[in-house]
């Protein structure tokens, strides 16, 4: 059998209807479920022992079980609660809420991981609450969320995927369709395939991007850390 | 139509049954991946640049492609250039693939933390490449990455619901099955996430064990 790229570039215009909702589910997803995990993490970070308890278990819940399963469960369960909504809101709400426990792990992690007492003496030094989010809290915030967040939305990518099983018309659908159409297996996942890998490496190459501009007043900190440690050590500092 | 427990409770025993399919599939996914990864890390540690370079490539296909493509492409693709595949032995591929390369990076990510100075202090020794790779360095490889194969190990577990997409009888298509029949798809496919949830707290249970154990032993 020889590939045949005539097949898809015939199939150019379905692939890129799939494709484009693919991206639209992503990012609804994305904003979604990143709602969602900061009200999470915020329960999380509530006083008391049963917010702690309770979204431990939502994410142990949500990372034991199969995001294929999850989407099913919604698609029935949505029904089942007599609400009817078409396949790809379904969809996108499912990877919504399967993301959310990861992005409430990230949030929360960020939060945590910020120095205690810098709000406090923000104000001390007369910033106004607002002030002190803004030029101390969030950004700091903001640096440690990149890294992790681009690794779930490449993840969410791929397993969008899955919503193909639920007749969501995005490109591993539409990849399907091809094959049911041309029985050619080769050219129409060489080709989704393909375009996948190409989302990947545009999503990755922007959020290098991203950290190098959130980052940049952190790596000059570091640069300056690492020159006061080997200042300090009588090691030779490693080139 | 309210949730039946009764009837979440009556399919339960099919879908364990059923389960037990996941669970031998993702065993030996694990088994392979981890072997493959394993020699993947020797093999790439030797600098051979056009090796290096095809793994490379391989590794930046597979993680930016989804594990569904690449069950489909094991699956529709392998048997059209001559390699026919049953469902079972494409998901297998498939899967061991996939975790392969995971495994594989974070072995390169751990390797780095290991000081050189005990393999030029093992080379004084005279020991030779291969005993320093099983009793020097893999060790503490295996250690150090525990936590990221137990949870690659859950991974797996998931990933062996994909399969169902195609055609291998496993918990979800048996859910899929007994659903249609019954028309309570709701309550079976609780159940089947019951079952997956059950797994796979069973390997985090018994990771941390394995940790702990190790982390009192060593140091």
């Amino acid at each position: 059998m020889a590939f045949d790229p005539h097949l898809i570039v015939e199939y150019a215009p379905l692939l890129g209807e799939g494709l484009w909702m693919t991206l639209r589910i992503v990012v609804a997803a994305f904003i979604v479920g990143y709602a969602l995990g900061l009200i999470v993490a915020l329960v999380s970070l509530l006083p008391g022992r049963l917010p702690r308890a309770g979204v431990a278990l939502y994410g142990t819940i949500l990372r034991g079980v199969p995001f294929i399963i999850v989407l099913f469960c919604v698609y029935y369960g949505l029904p089942f609660a007599g609400i009817r909504l078409p396949a790809f809101v379904v969809g996108t709400l499912a990877l919504a809420i399967f993301n959310s426990a990861y992005y409430a792990e990230i949030i929360r992690a960020a939060i945590v991981a910020l120095p205690r007492g810098q709000f406090e003496s923000a104000r001390a030094v007369g910033m106004s609450p607002a002030q002190a989010m803004w030029h101390i809290i969030g950004p700091q915030i903001l640096r440690s969320l990149v890294p992790p967040s681009t690794n779930m939305t490449l993840t969410m990518i791929k397993e969008s995927s899955v919503l193909s099983s639920i007749t969501v018309g995005e490109l591993t659908y539409q990849g399907l369709v091809m094959q049911g159409n041309t029985y050619a297996p080769i050219e129409c996942f060489v080709a989704v395939g393909g375009i996948y890998w190409g989302v990947c490496a545009v999503v990755s190459w922007l959020s290098v991007r991203l950290e190098r501009r959130v980052g940049l007043a952190q790596a000059a900190q570091i640069n300056r850390n690492r020159l006061a440690a080997s200042f300090l050590s009588f090691e030779r500092p490693r080139s | 139509m309210a949730f039946q427990l009764a009837y979440l409770w009556s399919v339960l025993p099919k879908l364990v049954a059923a389960s037990l399919i996941n669970l031998q599939l993702a065993l030996l996914i694990a088994l392979i991946a981890l072997v493959a990864a394993t020699l993947l890390t020797i093999v790439r540690v030797m600098k051979i640049r056009a090796i290096n370079m095809s793994i490379n490539l391989v590794i930046s296909l597979v993680r930016g492609t989804p594990l569904l493509i690449q069950i489909f492409i094991c699956y529709y693709v392998l048997p059209s250039i001559g390699l026919d595949l049953s469902p079972i032995q494409a998901g297998v591929l498939a899967i061991s693939i996939n975790s392969t390369i995971f495994i594989a990076e974070t072995m390169r990510g751990s390797l780095q933390t290991i000081d050189p100075g005990q393999i030029e202090a093992a080379t004084a020794l005279g020991l030779a490449r291969g005993p320093i790779w099983h009793r020097v360095i893999l060790p503490q490889l295996f250690r150090q990455i525990l936590p990221m194969l137990v949870n690659e190990m859950t991974v797996i577990v998931k990933g062996t619901a994909l399969l169902s997409v195609i055609t291998v009888i496993d918990v979800l298509r048996t859910a899929q099955q007994i659903a249609s029949a019954s028309f309570r798809p709701f309550e079976t496919l609780i159940g089947a996430a019951i079952v997956f949830l059950f797994i796979n707290t069973v390997f985090i249970v018994l990771g941390s064990a394995l940790e702990h154990r190790l982390a009192g032993r060593g140091a």
